[in-house]
């Protein structure tokens, strides 16, 4: 049986991005969608199962940091990638050891952007399997 | 009056003084006349000279060791105030940036719908969102480089563990080496006691030498990273790549600010450079080597505590 494509949540509050790379993976195979802040986020997450989330930093209300640390509390298992504007070394290490896949800063290359989701989603099936 | 003793000849002189000292108080203790009253003379003229000599070379030092001083404190303010202000405007800048660099990549899909195939006049419509893709990816490039200029550059010391944060790194650059083919080898030593240094600034070293090696190596190609000590105070990181390495007229320019190898829009030139200074501020060194054939060694040297630490 083919793999079914990656699930994708992207969590920006910039409405133009989130649209965007929305058209931007589906045109890559992968089935995406928006929430434009942490609250939707959260929502949208426990609602449908995600493979992958990306997630933005820099967010009014709930911040990235916030929300990984309720995924990561609910137990979610979709894999997190950060993808964000603004950080440093520090914030990636921080961020990975918080429980995030990785970590992207913006701009980042489409081709790039996808391997890193497809090595996600090989991840998360992975830990399906292994858990049941 | 200009300090005899700042003038070279001045300084050849300097060790005649104490001796002309030591000749005046001798001669002093007798009653003289004639030549040795001339010899006491001059010998008491000399160090008396030699004397005010002497504290006007302290005074004008002390002054110089003053403006070095101010000059220092004025270069690391200036420093943290550019870091600042150019991370700040890395960080508003890469939201838009991504944004312009989404809409050409959409403008050259729909484009590439096949009812516009060989219509006329959409081949420059072409050409000109692919520039604009490949500008946003040079912008990129600059203040990606930028926000890594950010950070502080004060050294916050702390006792750190050598071989988790440089795994840490290796681990941070594993995945994207993994899309490549890349293999990264570990060679860590078995125990290493910790060192005290800043790990923060440190970590932007040994990240800055991995994406490099990277690069050079490309696809297929092998990083090994390992640790040692190479003496008793000192601790060894370095990483070797199977890369190309480093031609010996470019060995001397490697740690210059903005001297890059790489195609334009590829490289900034500023990553060595800012890793010299940060290893300068840890009190540490780095050097690089490439024998011929067999790829580029970069490798830190830092002190297990810095100068003037205690434990």
């Amino acid at each position: 049986m083919p793999t079914p494509p990656a699930k994708v949540l992207v969590v920006d509050d910039e409405e133009r991005f989130g649209a965007n790379m929305v058209k931007i993976l589906e045109a890559n195979g992968i089935k995406a969608r928006h929430a434009k802040d942490g609250e939707e986020a959260l929502a949208e997450a426990g609602r449908k199962g995600y493979d992958v989330i990306l997630l933005d930093m820099k967010m009014p209300g709930l911040s990235g940091k916030d929300v990984l640390k309720k995924l990561r509390q609910a137990k979610n298992p979709a894999k997190v990638v950060v993808l964000t504007g603004h950080a440093s070394v520090d914030d990636a290490v921080e961020l990975i050891n918080m429980g995030a896949y990785d970590y992207l800063l913006k701009p980042c290359q489409t081709e790039q952007l996808v391997k890193m989701i497809s090595l996600a989603y090989e991840q998360r099936l992975i830990e399906e399997r292994e858990l049941g | 009056m200009e300090p005899l003793l700042r003038s070279a000849r001045g300084r050849r002189l300097l060790p005649l003084g104490p001796a002309l000292l030591v000749l005046a108080a001798a001669l002093a203790g007798r009653d003289l006349t004639g030549a040795p009253a001339v010899l006491l003379a001059l010998g008491l003229a000399a160090a008396v000279f030699w004397a005010v000599s002497w504290v006007a070379e302290q005074a004008a030092r002390s002054r110089l060791e003053e403006a070095r001083l101010e000059e220092e404190l004025l270069q690391s303010q200036k420093m943290a105030a550019i870091g600042q202000l150019s991370s700040g405007i890395a960080h508003e800048i890469n939201t838009p940036l991504a944004v312009i660099g989404q809409e050409a990549e959409l403008g050259l899909m729909e484009l590439g719908a096949p009812a516009l195939q060989g219509l006329a006049g959409l081949d420059g419509a072409r050409d000109n969102l692919r520039q604009i893709a490949l500008q946003v990816e040079r912008c990129r490039e600059i203040t990606h480089k930028l926000l890594s200029l950010s950070r502080k550059m004060e050294a916050i010391v702390q006792d750190t563990d050598v071989n988790a944060l440089t795994e840490d790194m290796v681990r941070l650059v594993e995945r994207e080496a993994r899309l490549k083919d890349i293999v990264l080898e570990r060679n860590y030593a078995g125990q290493l006691p910790p060192v005290a240094t800043d790990p923060a600034l440190l970590r932007q070293v040994i990240l800055n030498l991995l994406n490099n090696a990277n690069q050079a190596v490309g696809r297929d190609g092998r990083v090994l990273v390992s640790t040692d000590m190479p003496t008793r105070d000192r601790v060894r990181i370095s990483v070797e790549d199977s890369g190309p390495g480093i031609s010996p007229e470019n060995m001397g320019k490697l740690f210059t600010p903005f001297f890059t190898t790489k195609p334009p829009g590829q490289g900034t030139g500023l990553g060595l450079s800012m890793c010299m200074t940060i290893m300068q501020r840890l009190g540490g060194v780095i050097q690089a080597s490439s024998p011929p054939g067999r790829g580029a060694r970069f490798e830190i040297l830092l002190p297990l505590r810095k100068n003037g630490q205690t434990t």
